[in-house]
């Protein structure tokens, strides 16, 4: 399931294949904490700011993109074609996302800041100097203060 | 007919004996390439970081992909830290109990890509000699050896595979020859698949992902032409700078990265405002020499892997303007 979840991020699913994945991530409180975590890394990995509501675009394009049936359909057909419920699911999905953000950013704000104020000066200094040196091999170790700030 | 055999033999052999000698061929060249190699060649290893007392093994996969540059570096031992990078974009991955802390950074000279592509500014401040060959994690490595000029710096010794170029081992010795620091490779072979499937982290999906903070204000301030650095060591050159608000500090902080191609030391420099406590003194850390001093109302302090005449030198030669 885990990596359905990746692959939907990865858009290796497509959204209309996937309605099953979003009531799944919905329903699962370990599937969404999947859902919002591989589209950090995502962003992340590709250099996009986080955050960045790249990812509500992607889906408002790819609802654009879907074509809408023009053409009279048998009446009990309409209420359930692939369409709409894709329309729903990924609504849903920009909402869910929306509020995903919301919480990764209250607990951001909440709880990285102590941890840094509580490393001891000196180790500020030398993790500055490591992110900053053009060759430091020190990344491997971590320094003293990273066990320190673990709480 | 048989003396043309025969000098056909002798010259034969007289060429395997020179491929297979210790001291030929010019040095830089094998630096050079190495230097190449490391970024140019795709290849997969493990290799052991030791300094002072600790160690860690260290999987690395590194591959050019024609466009660009992809590697995935995993910590093996202790904290499971993951470092992938594209390019001069480098993210971090560090788990902290039920978190995964998200760092962005920009490019590291990492192992085994550990030597500029341009020399010259190694070239004024080392010199050169090649030692022997040595056997490391199954290849074979010719060995070179660069010897700080003055005593601003370390002795570098560097291992290149005799195949392929890349660096096989680096280790870095003070000026009694005590290791500082060292990388060497157990296991290393080169790929041919083109295929990036392994270029992505591994994620635990129960722990919660945070992004780490992101240094904030990389335009240099006002007051930053107040102070200059005297007589900074010889070979040592500015190559960043950054002025940044440090959470808990009022005022911002100025930090300076100076290199002389292999060694790196940072200058930090903050106004010293009421209730600081100031901080005077030296202090190691393995290969890593701080030293922290007060002038003219500032803390100043240095840090970098480099001998201790380094960081002292630079700490006592700030000149404030009046």
């Amino acid at each position: 399931m885990k990596d359905q979840v990746s692959a939907l991020v990865d858009e290796e699913l497509s959204l209309e294949d996937s309605e099953y994945l979003y009531t799944a991530i919905r329903s699962s409180e370990n599937l969404s904490e999947s859902w919002t975590t591989y589209h950090l890394i995502g962003d992340c990995m590709r250099g996009s700011p986080i955050f960045k509501s790249d990812l509500t675009d992607r889906i408002m394009q790819q609802l654009e993109q879907e074509p809408v049936v023009l053409a009279p359909k048998a009446k009990k057909a309409v209420y359930k074609t692939p369409t709409l419920w894709s329309v729903a699911a990924s609504v849903a999905a920009v909402m869910f996302v929306g509020w995903m953000v919301l919480q990764q950013q209250v607990q951001t704000h909440g709880e990285a800041a102590p941890a840094e104020i509580a490393q001891n000066v000196a180790s500020e200094y030398l993790l500055a100097h490591q992110s900053m040196a053009p060759s430091n091999s020190a990344y491997y170790i971590q320094p003293a203060s990273y066990s320190e700030s673990e709480k | 007919m048989k003396r043309g055999v025969l000098g056909f033999l002798l010259v034969s052999h007289v060429a395997l004996a020179t491929a297979a000698g210790e001291a030929t061929g010019d040095p830089w060249m094998v630096l050079q390439k190495a230097a190449q190699a490391a970024r140019e060649l795709s290849y997969q290893g493990v290799f052991v970081y030791q300094s002072g007392t600790g160690s860690r093994s260290v999987q690395i996969t590194h591959m050019n992909y024609g466009q660009g540059e992809y590697a995935r570096i995993v910590v093996l031992d202790g904290t499971p830290r993951e470092v992938l990078s594209q390019g001069r974009d480098v993210v971090i991955f560090s788990p902290r109990n039920e978190k995964v802390i998200i760092e962005k950074r920009r490019g590291q000279n990492m192992f085994p890509a550990v030597l500029p592509s341009n020399l010259d500014a190694i070239k004024t401040s080392y010199d050169v000699r090649l030692g022997g060959l040595e056997r490391i994690g199954g290849r074979d490595g010719q060995m070179v050896i660069l010897s700080p000029k003055d005593k601003f710096r370390y002795t570098y010794k560097f291992w290149a595979d005799r195949e392929y170029g890349l660096l096989l081992k680096s280790m870095s010795a003070n000026e009694r020859n005590e290791p500082m620091e060292q990388f060497a490779f157990n296991q290393l072979t080169l790929m041919n698949s083109q295929k990036m499937d392994w270029f992505q982290p591994n994620v635990s999906p129960e722990k919660q992902y945070v992004m780490e903070e992101p240094a904030t204000g990389r335009s240099a301030p006002v007051d930053a032409i107040t102070w200059s650095v005297d007589q900074l060591p010889s070979g040592y050159r500015k190559v960043d700078e950054i002025t940044r608000l440090v959470p808990g500090k009022p005022a911002p902080v100025t930090q300076i990265v100076y290199s002389d191609g292999l060694a790196s030391v940072s200058l930090f420099i903050e106004p010293l405002l009421k209730g600081m406590t100031p901080k005077v003194g030296h202090s190691a850390f393995g290969a890593t020499h701080f030293y922290a001093n007060v002038l003219e109302g500032h803390q100043v302090v240095v840090v970098g892997e480099v001998p201790e005449a380094t960081v002292t030198q630079i700490a006592n030669t700030i000149h404030f303007k009046k």
